[in-house]
This record gives C-alpha cells, structure tokens and sequence, in this order.
C-alpha cells in the first residue's frame, strides 16, 4: 500500500512538471499580450522619461518576451518569485503570508463542507420518502441557487450583523496582538504558544467565510451521496447482508455507506480544487489577508510577479489535492491495489 | 414440517384492480427434504423466496393463505419474529455470487459479522471459518479469507456464500438458481455441495430453478410454476419421468437432449403472458398457448387435481393425454464436406500485453487469450465452439470479426485474405459475415425503432434506397425471424426478451450474410425461447444455406444446430471435429469432464458425479 502510494506520488510529481510548464507560460503569455502598462501605474505623477525607463530596466521589462520568461523560471527554480511593482517588496514574502491564512481558512471550510455533505446525504438518504428527505432536498436547492458570495454576503447579514455572533472582518479581533509567527498558521500558533484566547478568536473569524465556501461545496456532495446510496442498496450484496438479519442501521454503515462514499470522494477531489476559486471573492468579502485578496490587488495594480506566482501556486495546489484523493482512493478502494482473480 | 404454504397467494394492485402475480400455491417441505420450484422467468418461483424474507417488490402483498415455518406464521408475525429468523434459521444462497459479496470487505469481515450475528467469541471465529470453508472444498481457506471477492471465481465466491448459510445449521435453506451464473463444470461441484451439507445438517432446501433437467436431479419434490400458478407438483422423480401437465412437456421437450436421435424441438407460440395480462385470462393461464387446450379450460380455471399419490395436475383429464405431434428427424452430416470453404483462419492466436508501468516495463506475461489455432466454416455450416468462460470463444468471434487484431495467422474470406482491418476488407468482411451480440438489451440502442434497428445498416447508403424500400425490407426481416410485421414502430423496451433477440438476428441478416457468428445468444433466454430462436436459426439454414459459427457454454444446444464443433480450454483447442463422433466418442479428458458435468436427461445416472473436478 505505501509503496504503490509513493509510486503514484512520484509518478503525479513527473507529470506535474508539464502541467506548470504549461500554465506558467500561459499566464506569463496572456499577461504581457494586455494593453495595460504596470510601471506606470506604480509610479508617482510627475515622474520622469528617465525615471520610468530605470524601473522597467530594473523589473527587466526592457528585455524580449522569452527572455523575461526564462528568467522568471531561473529564478522560480531557486525559490525566487521576483520583487513586487506594487508592493514594493519580495513576492516571496506577500506569498509567505497570504498562503497559510488562505490554506487555514480553505481546509476549515472544506472540512465544514465536506461534514454538511456527509451528514446531510446520510439524512436524506434516511429520511426518504419522508418530510425529511424534503426539508434536506429543497434546502440544497437554495444553498445551489446563491452563489457563494451571496452567501457570504447573507450570512454576514444574519449571523455577523442582525445577530451579531460572529465576527467578520480579517482574521483576528484588533484588540488581540498576534505571537511570534512559528508557523504562519494562527491555529496553530496560537494553540503552540497556549493562547486560547487567539484560538477562539482565529475560529470564530473563519467561520463565516469558511460557512460560505462549505456551502458551496456541499449541496452537491448530499445530493450525489443520497444517489449513490439509493443505488447502493439495491446492490445484491446489500439484500444478501439484509437476509443474513443483519440489522439495517449496520447495513448502511457498513455495507452501503462505504461503497457509495466512492463516487463521492472523487467528487470532493474535484470540488476541493473549486474551492480555491471561491476564495478570491469570499476572502474580499470579509477582509481576510490571504491569497485571494492578494490575488485582486494585484490584478488591479498589474502586478505581473504577483499575478504568476500566485497563479502558479493555485496550480500546484489543486494538482496535490487531486494527488491526495488519489491516495485517499487506493486506501479505501482495494480494487486499486490488488490483483482480480486470475483469468 | 419445516415450511408450510397454503393457497398462498400474492397480488399486485395495478390502478385499484388486483392482479394475482402467485396464485393458490401450496406446498409441505419436511427436514432435510429439496423442494424444487420450477419456471420460466416472470412464472413467480422467486416470489416466494421474497415472501418468506418479506422483500418483496412495492405494490406486491400476500392477500391470501398462509406460509408457515416450524409452526410460526412468517406472514402475519411480528418484524422481529423475522429478524430473528433470518441468518439463524433460514439463510439464502444467491443467484449471483460475484455480486453478493460487498466489494469492500474481506470474506473473513464479511464472514465474521455473520458469526458475529449468530454469537460466536471472536477468539473461535477463525477456526469456525476456516472449517466452514474446507467443507466446501475450498483448499486454502486462509487465503480465501484475507481475499476480498473481486479476487476469487464464481465458483469460490459461490463457496463461501454456501459455507456461511449452513453456518448456522440453519433449518431451510433458500437457494434461489445457485448455478446458472456460473460454468457447467462449476454447477456439478456447487449443486453436489449444497447437496451434501444439506444432508449431513438434515436442513430442507427450496431450490429455485428454471432448469427441469437439473431439479429433476437434485429435487425430492418439484412445483412447476406457470404464470403464477401451480401447474404439476409431485415427486421429482415422477414428474420428470412422466409429465402430465401440458406445459411441464413442452418444458422439458423444449430442452435439447444429449444423447439419442435429433428431432425438431417442439416449440410453444408466442410467450408466458406478462403480469399485466393476467387479467384478460379467464380460465387456465397456459390456455392460449396451450396446444391440445380446449374450450372448458379457457373459460375457468381447473383444480389441482391428484392423478397419483402426491402427485398433482392443474389440468382438464382431456388434455392431459393428448401427445403432441411426433417431430421431424434432424440431419447433420450431410452439409459437411461439401459446402465451399467460406472462412479459412490459420495459425490464428491472440496474445493481450500485460500493460506497462510507469518505468516501461511490463508486468507480467500477458494473457493469451487465442493460442494459434485453425479453423474453418464451409457455406451452410454450423459450426458450434464450446468452452467455459475464459476459454478464449469470445475472443474467437471477435476475431473472425475484425473487432480484434490477430497477434498471429491468417483469416481468407472466399479464399481472399482479410487478416488487416483495412477499410476495404472491412466492407468485404461485413459483406459477408455478420455478428449477434449476446445481450440483445444491450445490443439493441433503446431509441431507434425496429424498423431503423434492423435496417440500419442501409443508411451507410441512403440516397439509393427510399423510405419505402427500407420499410419494406423491415417487414420482410421481421417476417423472416417469426415476428410480426407490425412490430416495425416499435421500440426494444416494448418487446420481450425472446423478441428483442429475433429482432437482434434479423439486423444481422439485412445485407443478406451468408455467415453468421453468434456470441452466447441463447444464453439469457428461457428454454422454450431458446428452442424457438433454435428452429429459427435451423429454418434460416434450409432457406438461405447461411452458415453459423455458434458460440455457447452449453452442449446439448452445440448438438442440437451444429455439425462440427471445437471445444476450447484457456485459449486452446483442446478437441475439434464431427459434432456426432465428439458426443459418442469424445477424446480429451476435458471434453469427457464437460459431458460428465452436465446433468443427464436419464435420472437412473448419478449425477452430479462424485468427483467434478477439472
């Protein structure tokens, strides 16, 4: 099992190489062909001719566009990401800051997702034929319906202002200072330096951000549990169990849950890398300083380093997590790791 | 008594009329005796399986009689009265054992949960399995157990299924057509199983089955079932010996035989009439297909009636006597040899790769599915290949096809060598050769009509032919495979099984081929289809001098169309030769295991023998 693991690992890491190859040189391609000039954007009013053709000259805009793109892979082969034009600061280092907080806020809000689409196709499942099924039914047509930055929007209204439970904007209460950053990640920090008091604060900011991309993950993952299931149990070795008297709360658990669960995983594979998506607009929303809003202030600044890179990290992301659910896959599914009865 | 039915009786409510789906069934089933229920698919004889475990469809109810198990009443009494029951006392073996296991489970979590239910400390529950186990001859029990179910057989599956409902020493034992998904080497071993822990535990055993010939073998007594209703009910032995009733006849005439002289199979009109024509039958439901049937039959339904001590006929004492028409004699021989050689094949193999891993290298040896073989047909041949699954006979057909590239050797079609699948010898061969696909529910697309479906071929070249040309050769197709040129707006999902199959042959025969190859086709059909599908392909043989390259598991159908066969083990030909010389003599040891494994028409024979094991 480990060594068929590491074997696909090492295999989705070969195949990753084209793949950013690929989007680097499309983003950097799509990027230089805009009519919009960035350097000019940065500077100041009244700066110079000379002034303006120094900065291109230092972001290295004067060179050829294949020669611009191979130095930007140079340099991204050894950890560097270039200087910001905005920012006026390593890309590296927005990246560094804005990255943990979006893979916080992104995994608390998967999981979310991930507990309301279980929990909620199990209940429709149980529920069939009855009002349950029903209520749970119409209620994943509504959370479809609204995007999820309607969402946010609605849930800021319900939950953060007419009933003011949580807080929603940034990723700290102001009051609180933050510790040494250990890891980036405030939970963990927070929990690694004993502060419970930053903990709780940490949590409740991310919930309503982490509600509104949960919602948008998690309506199809009921409704596709509910149908894998509902086919599951007319499968023959669900009425086999059921005549040996095995009791029909085992049945679902044991029998039809497990095998219906796949079709479903390979669905939240899909959806995790939708997520990141969600985040741009989500994390404006609530004022949350993680990649997203990174993302739209340097799309509106121009700001081509920070563009690609963060760009490319979306990229890899998504490739892990589809490499995670692939090995998620060989655990459960031992079809995929063992050999069929010889023929 | 084990289990008691009286005048048992299941209905379906269709639009506030009650239609009776299981009608006045009675029946006793002492200890350590097999009740054999015996039908045609839709006849009912899995109904009262699911009424005993009260799984049955929506909209069906008992509405009358009683079913009794060890003096409890399994119909009216408590959920938990059958809770109890289930797993313990009463245990099922199912129809297919590849399915009946949970793909995610090891036999051993699969098996445990059920030692589990019937109270055995985990600490014994391996030696329970393992035992359990090889009382079913499985050989490596502990192997068997860490295995999850993709990886073993059928037969193995089937195996462990067997073990774990006589775990429990269980009083009845339901096993609902235990052998027909597997391979006829398999079913001696499966049925001699059952039949040997059923009487070593003392435990009665419902055996379900649409195969007269293998209950006759099996069974102490046997129900045979008609459209829901009792038609004979006695002992096996008298029954099948000496059927009264009409359609207990024109089953087991409709069953090829193994041995003694051919003659045209008898075959009953038209079909076992579906649920929702129960109703417009007034009198007995096999009345309009019946052939000596008479008006007092058709206008009420006839009492069982005792003929001999335990035995009993739903029939009219007019009927019951009358003989049908003697047939006429098959000839074989005279084909062979004298037709021109249509298709020529030699040094024909195919080896499938083993697919390659990430570094390049293969995995293992591959699978030779077809080692090189020759193989011809002559024009109005038939040509029967025989095998069990894995045998490499499908891969055969597609082969001869052209769906498959030959690893090695040549195909001649009219002495013209098609072995690449170029454009132009792809029209040759399609000009000439047509295939029929084994599972006409899925061969047939569900949204073309039949009129497109069996003239589909024409629309490559449509601007020649009119509207009116095509509907014309649809009708004359139809005609042609038995079926009524009305049908031709219809859609697959309007016919039944034996239909969408005629249906399926005649596509085949639109661009008029003169060989045919047919891949298992009468496989999924009951017998008196079959004997019908049979006759056809006989007929078209007399009418057109079409030849046939007949692939099938079964042996008596091999005999009964075909005059030279090849029997094929693991992708070799392990005896090919004159049909007749093969059945009186056959050669490899194989081939003699084969005819073993098949439940003779004779019930003086043992069978299944004591030793199948091939």
């Amino acid at each position: 099992m480990a060594f068929l693991a590491l074997q696909l690992l090492i295999k989705r890491a070969f195949l990753a190489v084209p793949i950013l190859l690929c989007v680097s040189a499309l983003v950097f391609l799509i990027l230089r062909l805009l009519p919009a000039d960035p350097i000019a954007m940065s500077l100041p009013p009244g700066a110079t001719q000379a002034d303006y053709d120094m900065m291109r000259i230092a972001f290295g805009l004067d060179r050829s566009l294949p020669e611009q793109y191979l130095i930007w892979l140079a340099k991204l082969l050894h950890g560097d990401f270039g200087g910001s034009i905005f920012f006026r600061r390593p890309v590296m280092e927005l990246i560094s800051k804005a990255l943990p907080a979006t893979l916080e806020l992104v995994s608390f809000g998967f999981m979310l997702g991930v507990l309301i689409g279980i929990s909620g196709g199990l209940g429709m499942f149980i529920t069939r034929g009855r009002w349950g099924e029903q209520v749970l039914d119409s209620s994943t047509t509504i959370m479809m319906a609204i995007p999820e930055f309607l969402w946010a929007i609605l849930l800021i209204l319900f939950l953060g202002v007419l009933l003011p439970v949580f807080p929603f904007i940034g990723r700290l209460a102001p009051d609180l200072t933050l510790p040494a950053s250990i890891t980036g990640f405030l939970l963990v920090d927070s929990a690694l330096s004993l502060r419970l008091d930053l903990l709780i604060s940490v949590l409740a900011h991310m919930m309503l951000p982490a509600l509104a991309l949960a919602i948008g993950i998690a309506p199809l993952l009921m409704r596709v549990l509910r149908s894998s299931l509902l086919e599951t149990i007319h499968e023959d070795y669900v009425t086999q169990a059921r005549l040996r008297g095995i009791s029909e709360n085992r049945i679902v658990i044991r029998h039809a849950f497990p095998n219906a669960a796949l079709p479903t995983l390979s669905l939240i594979g899909v959806q995790g890398g939708f997520m990141f998506g969600g985040t741009v607009l989500v994390e404006m929303i609530f004022a949350y300083p993680g990649l997203g809003n990174l993302m739209i202030d340097a799309v509106r600044n121009h700001d081509l380093p920070v563009i690609q890179a963060v760009a490319l990290i979306y990229c890899v992301l998504v490739l892990g997590i589809n490499a995670v659910v692939d090995v998620i896959y060989l655990a459960v599914n031992p079809r995929l790791r063992l050999k069929g009865r010889p023929a | 008594m084990v289990l008691q039915a009286r005048n048992l009786t299941v209905s379906m409510q269709v639009n506030g009329e009650q239609i009776d789906v299981l009608r006045d069934v009675s029946f006793d089933l002492q200890p350590g005796k097999v009740l054999g229920l015996v039908g045609e698919s839709g006849a009912g004889k899995s109904m009262i399986g699911r009424v005993i475990s009260r799984n049955l469809p929506k909209q069906f109810a008992v509405t009358n009689g009683s079913l009794v198990f060890e003096g409890r009443d399994i119909i009216h009494g408590a959920d938990t009265l059958l809770a109890s029951l289930l797993g313990k006392r009463i245990a099922f073996v199912p129809q297919e054992p590849l399915t009946a296991l949970n793909p995610l489970m090891t036999i051993a979590q699969q098996f445990g949960e059920h030692l589990d239910r019937n109270g055995v400390a985990h600490a014994h529950q391996l030696e329970w399995m393992i035992n359990a186990l090889q009382e079913v001859r499985l050989l490596d029990p502990k192997r068997v157990l860490s295995s999850y179910p993709f990886q073993l057989s059928g037969g193995m599956c089937q195996r462990v299924l067997i073990a774990m409902a006589f775990i429990s020493q269980p009083a009845l034992v339901v096993a609902d057509e235990p052998t027909t998904a597997l391979d006829v080497s398999t079913q001696a071993t499966i049925v001699q199983i059952i039949r040997r822990l059923q009487k070593d535990h003392g435990t009665a055993l419902l055996f379900i089955t649409h195969d007269l010939r293998l209950a006759a073998h099996v069974c102490d007594h046997i129900l045979v079932l008609y459209a829901g209703e009792v038609v004979e009910r006695g002992p096996a032995r008298a029954i099948s010996k000496d059927p009264q009733h009409p359609y207990t006849r024109a089953l087991q005439a409709a069953n090829p035989s193994l041995d003694g002289p051919l003659t045209r199979l008898p075959s009953l009109p038209d079909n076992m009439p579906g649920i929702s024509g129960f109703s417009a039958i007034k009198g007995c439901r096999f009345g309009p297909r019946c052939p000596v049937g008479d008006s007092i039959c058709c206008n009420a339904v006839p009492q069982l009636r005792e003929i001999a001590p335990g035995h009993w006929v739903r029939c009219s004492p007019a009927c019951q006597h009358a003989e049908p028409s003697t047939a006429p004699l098959i000839e074989h021989a005279a084909i062979r040899d004298n037709g021109a050689v249509i298709l020529n094949a030699t040094g024909l193999s195919k080896h499938y790769e083993s697919p390659r891993n990430w570094l390049g290298r293969r995995d293992g040896p591959g699978l030779h599915a077809v080692r090189p073989m020759d193989f011809t047909v002559r024009a109005g041949e038939f040509v029967g290949v025989v095998g069990e699954s894995g045998s490499g006979k499908s891969t055969l057909a597609r082969l001869l096809m052209g769906l498959e590239k030959p690893s090695t050797g040549q195909i001649s079609l009219d002495g013209r060598d098609i072995t690449d699948t170029s454009q132009q010898t792809t029209q040759l061969r399609l000009d000439t050769l047509q295939m029929v696909f084994q599972d006409p529910q899925s061969a047939l697309n569900p949204r073309r009509s039949v009129e497109d479906l069996v003239t589909q071929v024409m629309e490559s070249h449509l601007k020649a032919v009119t509207p009116e040309a095509r509907r014309q050769r649809a009708q004359d197709l139809l005609r042609e495979t038995g079926l009524s040129p009305e049908l031709i707006h219809r859609y697959p999902s309007q016919l039944s099984g034996g239909q969408k199959q005629r249906v399926n042959i005649a596509r085949a025969l639109c661009v008029t081929p003169r060989l045919l190859i047919a891949d298992e086709i009468v496989s999924g059909l009951d017998v008196s289809v079959q004997a019908q599908i049979l006759n056809l392909l006989l007929d078209l043989k007399a009418q057109r001098q079409i030849a046939l390259v007949f692939i099938s598991h079964d042996l008596s159908v091999v005999r009964y169309l075909c005059s030279s066969m090849v029997v094929m083990r693991h992708g070799k030909v392990v005896e090919q030769g004159p049909t007749e010389q093969i059945f009186s003599n056959p050669q490899h040891a194989y081939t003699k295991a084969l005819f073993a494994a098949a439940p003779p028409a004779d019930l003086d024979c043992v069978w299944p023998p004591e030793q199948t094991s091939l």
